[in-house]
Formats: C-alpha cells, sequence, structure tokens
C-alpha cells in the first residue's frame, strides 16, 4: 500500500489476498511487506525505462510526488526528499558517466522507495495515546525520562534524550532514560513501522515542552524579564540580551520546585486522521514518509554468473538527523539486510522422496546454513542523509531504521541488467539464475529468470474510492461501471 | 536447546600414550583436536563418543621442520599453518587452502590434521536430532536409504576438506601412529570414495604429521568455491601443483578436485593431458573439460548442483592461469573476497 509514495499516480488500484501454506510461520522483517511490491515497481520502471530509451534516474525524476499532497489512495504526504535523494545518489555515483556506458559485465542499478514513519492507526484498537513519557526534574537538575520505548540497538534512548536535553537547553548526559520496563514507564507500543523517533519523540517534545513552561516561568520571575525572553541552552538559563541575568539550569529547577512542588511532566502522542475514510484507509497511513533511492553497482561473470557488489550509495531523506552517527549506522544496517535479501537470503524448501511422505520439508533448518552475507561481502556504502525537516516529527525527524533497506534488491536486479542484459525477476538473484539467463540470452529466447506466472486468485470485489484529484472525499463510492451495469440489469428486468 | 552428551576425557600428554588409551577404548573413544567439527556434530548426536581422548596436550604435534622437504605436525592450527612463512612462500596452495578453512575463530582451533580427517558432509546428515527422526535418518547415521539419491547403495556425503586437495597435489604423504606401530601414506591413499567409510586410517591409529617433498621448481595454487568468503564449506575446490620447463612446458603437475565427491582425488585424464604442454587458453580449456567430466556433485550442499557442475572448468581454468603465471588478484577477490 506504500507503492503510490513515491511517483505520481493518477489512479491506483490494489488486490490482495492471504494465503494459506503448510509453510513455517511468517513473521515482520525490516521494510514489513513493503520490499516485495516494491522489488517488481522499481524493476518494472527499469523495463519501461529501457523500452522507452529514457535514463531510469531521469524517468524517476521527472514524476516524483510532491510534498503535502494526498496520493491517489489518500495517504498524506508531508515533506518529500525523494528528487532530491535521486539527484544525491545520481552525482555521487557518477551515474550518468556509468549507466549503459561501463565495460560488459559491470553495470549500476538505480531504485527508490518510501517507507512510513509510524503507523498512522494503532495496532490495538483503540482511541488511546500510541505512547507516554514521564519527566521528573529533582534540584540537583537530574532529568529522569521515562517511556516504554525499548532500545534495542537502534538508539532510541539517545533520541529520547537528545530531544529532551535540546527542549531543555542541557546536555543528553544530564538525562537518564528509563525505558522498555512496562511496570515502571508509560506505555509504547513498541518498535514497529519505524514509529519509535516520531511517537516517542512528539511525546517526550510535549513533556520537555511543560517542564521547560514550568522553568521558565519561575526563571523570569526570579530575573525579572518576561518569560518570552528566557533562552535555556548549554545548561544556564538566561534573558536574551542580557548576560548579567542567568542561573543554572539546577537553579531554575530550584525556583520551578519551589513554586510548583515536585517537579513532573508527562507528554504523549496519537498520530492525526488518515484523511481516507474508506475500509482499507487504515492500512499505510503515517504522520510522515521517508524516502530513498540507492544506486547499486555489480560485477558480474558471463563464464559463471558470478556477481559482486563493490560499491553502493544510498541517500535518505530523514527530515533531520538527530544522531548523524547513529542514523549513518541504521542506514547502512538497512542496506546490509536488503544485500542480503537480494543476493542469498531464502527459504529453500524441498521435497522428501515419494518413498519417505513426498512432503515439502525444510532445506535448510539452520543458520549454518541459512546463507547471510558477512562483512566480506559487504560493500563500500557511501550514504547521503537529505534532511528537509518535516513538520509532523519531533525537530523534523523523519524514520531511518527500515527505509534504506527497500530499494537494495530491485537496485541489484537493475544493474545486473545494466551489466549483461538479463532480467532476474526474483530475489535471492543467484550465480545459478545468473548464468541460466545468460544461457537464454545466447539461444536468442527472452533472458529472464522468474516466476512464470502468477497464481490465479479469486480477489474480493475492490472498494471503490475516487481519487482526491478527481474530486472525491475519502469515502467508498460506487464504481461507475457497476452503476452502469446496475442500470443495464433494471432496464432488463 | 542441544546439549552435549556425557563423555570421558582423557588428555595424554604423549602420543604413544594417546595410541595406547585410544586402542583400549575401542570403537567408543574418539580422538579430539580442536573440536570444531566433532563437538557440534556431537551436540547432534552425529558422533557420541564414551570417550574423547585429547589431543591438545599432547607434545611433538605442532612441529614445523624443515628435511627433504617440510614436516607440519598434524596439531598445528589452521591459523599456525597459514601463518608459517616456510608454507606461504614455498607451498602456495596449501597455504591458500588453510586460509580459507571456515572463518578466523575456527582456524585458531581448528588443526591441519582435523581437517585432513573430517567427517564428510550433506544436507540430510548434518542435522539435528529431531529433523533426522522425522526423515527415518539417512545411511550415513542409524538409517538405511541414502536421501539424496535413494537408489545409491552407498553414501553420497561430500568431502568437505579443503587442505587436502591442496595436500595431494603437492604430493603430501601422513604418517599414522598407534599402539602397534607406524605407518606412511601417501595422501590419496587415506580417503575412500564413501561418504560413511571415507577414511584409511584404523580406528586406533593417530595422524601425527603430513610430510610434504620438497617445493623448488614447483608451483602451486588452490581455488575455493563457496558461497561466501568467509565460513562456508568448499562447493569445489581445485587444488594444482606444477613443475615447468624454463619455456613454460609442464613437466610434472597433479590437479586435485575437492568437494565433488566423498573423497578429495586427482583427476588423472587432465593432470596427464597437461604434462608436456604450455599452459595456453586453449589447453587450459581442454583441461577444465577433462577435470570437470569427473566431478560428481551432489544436490546435498549448498548453491544449484547443475551450477557447481558447470564452473568446474571455470574454476580450473583460475588455478591453472595462475600457475601460468597470470595476474589472477582481481579474479581471487571477487571469488574469495579477500587477497590470497
Amino acid at each position: 500500500m506504500l507503492t503510490p509514495l513515491t511517483y505520481e499516480l493518477p489512479r491506483f488500484k490494489f488486490d490482495a489476498c492471504r494465503v494459506f501454506t503448510n509453510k513455517p510461520a511468517c513473521g515482520p522483517k525490516r521494510g514489513h511487506g513493503t520490499p516485495q511490491p516494491r522489488f517488481g515497481q522499481e524493476v518494472q520502471l527499469d523495463k519501461i525505462a529501457e523500452k522507452l530509451k529514457l535514463d531510469p534516474a531521469d524517468l524517476r525524476l521527472n514524476m516524483v510526488t510532491k510534498a503535502n499532497t494526498l496520493t491517489a489512495s489518500w495517504l498524506k504526504i508531508g515533506s518529500n526528499g525523494l528528487a532530491e535523494c535521486i539527484r544525491q545518489v545520481v552525482a555521487g555515483s557518477g551515474w550518468k558517466q556509468k549507466h549503459g556506458k561501463l565495460p560488459q559485465g559491470r553495470g549500476v542499478g538505480i531504485a527508490c522507495s518510501s517507507y512510513m514513519t509510524g503507523a498512522g492507526v494503532s495496532i490495538y484498537w483503540n482511541k488511546m495515546p500510541h505512547t507516554g513519557v514521564q519527566l521528573s526534574l529533582d534540584r540537583s537538575g537530574q532529568v529522569t525520562v521515562f517511556c516504554g520505548a525499548t532500545e534495542v540497538g537502534q538508539g532510541s534512548d539517545d533520541v529520547l534524550a537528545a530531544v529532551v536535553a535540546e527542549t531543555l537547553g542541557i546536555s543528553t548526559k544530564e538525562v537518564r532514560c528509563v525505558t522498555g520496563d512496562t511496570g515502571i514507564t508509560p506505555i509504547d507500543l513498541g518498535s514497529y513501522s519505524s514509529r519509535v523517533t516520531l511517537m516517542m519523540g512528539n511525546a517526550a517534545l510535549q513533556a520537555a515542552g511543560r517542564a521547560r513552561d514550568m522553568l521558565v516561568t519561575a526563571a523570569a520571575e526570579q530575573l525579572e524579564v518576561a518569560p518570552a525572553d528566557i533562552v535555556l541552552s548549554r545548561g544556564r538559563v538566561f534573558a536574551a540580551g542580557d548576560a548579567s541575568k542567568t542561573m543554572s539550569f539546577a537553579e531554575a529547577v530550584v525556583y520551578a520546585e519551589t513554586k510548583y512542588g515536585t517537579l513532573g511532566t508527562v507528554g504523549s502522542y496519537t498520530p492525526p486522521k488518515p484523511p481516507g475514510k474508506f475500509k482499507a484507509a487504515g492500512v499505510g497511513p503515517s504522520p510522515a514518509y521517508s524516502y530513498s533511492a540507492c544506486v547499486v553497482e555489480v560485477e558480474v561473470d558471463e563464464h559463471t554468473g558470478w556477481i559482486n557488489v563493490p560499491k553502493i550509495w544510498v541517500a535518505h531523506d530523514i527530515g533531520r538527523a538527530l544522531n548523524p552517527t547513529l542514523a549513518r549506522g541504521q542506514v547502512i544496517g538497512g542496506i546490509y539486510m536488503g544485500l542480503g535479501e537480494a543476493l542469498m537470503e531464502e527459504q529453500v524448501f524441498r521435497r522428501l522422496p515419494p518413498k519417505l511422505s513426498n512432503a515439502l520439508v525444510h532445506k535448510i533448518p539452520s543458520l549454518l546454513e541459512y546463507k547471510s552475507i558477512t562483512s566480506l561481502e559487504m560493500p563500500e556504502v557511501e550514504v547521503f542523509l537529505v534532511e528537509d525537516p518535516d513538520p509532523n516529527c519531533p525537530f523534523g525527524a523523519k524514520e531511518v531504521g527500515q527505509g534504506p533497506l527497500l530499494p537494495v534488491m530491485p537496485a541489484v536486479a537493475n544493474a545486473v541488467f545494466d551489466a549483461v542484459g538479463v532480467r532476474i525477476d526474483e530475489v535471492p538473484i543467484t550465480p545459478e539464475k545468473i548464468l541460466r539467463a545468460l544461457h537464454l540470452k545466447r539461444e536468442g529466447k527472452s533472458p529472464r529468470v522468474g516466476p512464470e506466472r502468477f497464481p490465479e486468485v479469486p480477489y474480493v470485489e475492490p472498494t471503490f474510492v475516487i481519487p482526491p484529484g478527481e474530486g472525491g472525499d475519502g469515502t467508498e463510492s460506487k464504481p461507475p461501471q457497476r452503476k452502469a451495469a446496475k442500470a443495464a440489469e433494471r432496464a432488463a428486468s | 536447546m542441544m546439549r552435549l552428551p556425557w563423555f570421558k576425557h582423557a588428555s595424554p600428554t604423549s602420543v604413544a600414550e594417546a595410541a595406547r588409551i585410544l586402542a583400549g577404548e575401542g570403537p567408543r573413544g574418539m580422538l579430539i583436536a580442536g573440536g570444531t567439527d566433532l563437538l557440534p556434530n556431537m551436540k547432534r548426536r552425529q558422533q557420541t563418543p564414551a570417550t574423547l581422548i585429547s589431543l591438545s596436550r599432547v607434545e611433538g604435534l605442532k612441529h614445523i621442520a624443515n628435511g627433504s622437504g617440510l614436516r607440519l605436525g598434524a596439531g598445528l592450527t589452521l591459523t599456525e599453518v597459514v601463518e608459517s612463512k616456510a608454507v606461504r612462500e614455498q607451498y602456495r596452495g596449501l597455504w591458500q587452502a588453510a586460509a580459507q578453512v571456515a572463518s578466523p575463530h575456527l582456524r585458531n582451533m581448528g588443526t591441519l590434521g582435523g581437517n585432513l580427517c573430517l567427517d564428510t558432509r550433506c544436507n540430510y546428515y548434518n542435522q539435528n536430532e529431531d529433523w533426522r527422526e522425522a526423515i527415518g535418518y539417512c545411511m550415513k547415521k542409524e538409517g538405511k536409504t541414502c536421501w539424496v539419491a535413494t537408489a545409491s547403495k552407498r553414501c553420497l556425503a561430500v568431502s568437505s576438506t579443503d587442505s587436502a586437495p591442496a595436500l595431494i597435489a603437492l604430493g603430501a604423504k601422513v604418517r599414522l601412529v598407534s599402539a602397534a606401530g607406524e605407518r606412511e601414506l601417501a595422501l590419496p591413499e587415506l580417503y575412500n570414495n564413501d561418504g560413511m567409510d571415507y577414511l584409511t586410517r584404523k580406528p586406533d591409529e593417530i595422524l601425527t604429521e603430513v610430510m610434504l617433498p620438497k617445493a623448488e621448481g614447483w608451483r602451486s595454487t588452490y581455488w575455493k568455491l563457496r558461497r561466501r568468503g568467509s565460513f562456508d564449506f568448499p562447493l569445489l575446490g581445485v587444488a594444482v601443483a606444477a613443475r615447468a620447463a624454463p619455456d613454460g612446458c609442464i613437466e610434472e603437475l597433479r590437479l586435485v578436485l575437492g568437494a565433488v565427491s566423498s573423497q578429495p582425488f586427482l583427476a588423472g585424464k587432465a593432470s596427464d593431458f597437461l604434462v608436456g604442454k604450455k599452459l595456453s587458453d586453449e589447453v587450459i580449456a581442454e583441461a577444465g573439460a577433462l577435470a570437470a567430466s569427473r566431478a560428481k556433485p551432489m544436490d546435498n550442499t549448498d548453491l544449484d548442483v547443475y551450477w557447481r557442475k558447470e564452473v568446474v572448468p571455470s574454476f580450473v581454468g583460475y588455478a591453472l592461469r595462475e600457475i601460468r603465471g597470470d595476474d589472477m588478484r582481481a579474479m581471487r577477490m571477487r571469488i574469495a573476497r579477500q587477497e590470497l
């Protein structure tokens, strides 16, 4: 459902079904349902560009969605740095000198993507906030922030401390984070949908803002200036324009505690209501969307199909990087995982011999034989952080946890085409598939390896919604052709 | 959770003592050196010895000695082999093979002797006990059928040692010591083409030493196919050692394939074909085809089995071109993802 976020689409149709299989139960992984349609979309665009003899980067750049618009599917786009992302990876990778121009066996591919910064609709069906933050300030100047958000290595504690510290004009080392313990902290719904920076951050911003108001009021009284003139910065509370009127942050806390009693504030966050009001409108809405563009360079050996990825360039529209080091780490982590999906990660099933049961079983039920890339396969990654602050986000910061993975797989597939002129329309893109496609090419057949057909699916009758650009109001309506058919039916009877 | 079964542990300090304990334990005893393969296997119950006889404290298994060639103690870790200047400079093929066994951590523990005696591997065998029980086990352990090829009379598990092909190409011999005495064996004779009975080592024998002939005039190389540049077992190993006349004419050559059979083996026809010839592109291509005809990969390890067979000539080509003196560093980087 995130498909229409990247390129202008006047209309959009989406069919989906759930399939019951006897395979191992599935669960969410980075990108959660987005990599699959995005792979198809970005490879298809590459094929369109090839057919129309257009540069695949230009093709994309010329049809990127705009900021502050609604998609045909009624998703509200806020800030949008996709065009800048494309420009940066094109410039950084030397795309114009490389695409279609590298020697046989080497190629570059481009792909883009977008991802939600938190699900606009809660996974728990209630109207309560998605996250809560409590702040307590003690008279020593120590600030403690409580939140249910869980630090799983992604750096959420750092974001929490940074938002509070920035608002109160202190250093993050003055902020103690108490997180993850559901017995102590207010709720946070969890680390999914790339939601923590935005939701926890906004709640922290609210809690810290309320604390700041109390500190400002108390300090203004003490310093005999207007509250609007009070500045909190670098652990000091002072009057703008009069350096003599100043006190330390801890002193301001003491005055505020004297005035208000024990200091504690709360903040919470609930995303804005999605603009769509039809049945499927709850899938995909988000307060903000991140954008990514990626260029992958590959080397393919035409005798063996062996594939090598020497370098990847990725630009990610993060809104604002609260901690650029951690943000880059997340981007590179996403690239690593995406490259693993692109090149080798796979659940392989094989049929047991008829003598046994003819059942499909997992070929490799262990992590020893489940191949994910190692540091030796990891190419150099050049990261460009595109910062276009989004008003819905704390200090403008959008997600970075999942988005950068998404363009990697199609960019690899497109690069393989640029290198040796074959299409691998599925992942993983293995040497064996590339060699098979190269054989097909030499035989003059369609040089493509991938699914031969899509299964017949008895889709349900789609919900029909008039797009915003055609005067819709976001609710379901009867499709014109169905109305016409009904009228014809009535006429016939 | 997979835990080790109970076992007794003996740590003798001499080969004679180890051999005596091993003889006393009979089939219930097993030797352990680095344990990098044996211990995971024990957790999955492929091997359940009552007694482990550790070789780690046995003296005299870690020497690197010059003689008529080079003698390497079987207890040297693969890292120690890789760090040996003599190996790196004179026996390049062995150095390249040892450097590509598993990962740095495993090379720090795993030994040369252990890699030579490495248990054969198979998708149907290297699984946990529950998985194997669910398919009624396999011929190699507790079952009757070889699930790789149900009509097969013998086990088709794959020889997965990297050092053996390299050492066979180099003309190595090994020393086996038992309580009853000792013998020397040309390395190819250590192996049987049988996934179960893959070693000719008798149960009471200890592999103590590898003996390499003089390397003067010889060049050697080893190329390994695996999905990733670290960690993975070989899907194909190509080892070549050759002695050429000053004009480039091959006087002696051994081309050995690993991981495409239950034993590493000399590709005799391809080797003989190359003797008396210069390594032109055409000659290399023909040798590649001859060697490939001997490779019999089975669908019991990683990557597509037909593809693995198809790329044998390419890998033989890489090895022979390196022997010829071509600069193969870029290709090496792409295949091995490290300098070798």
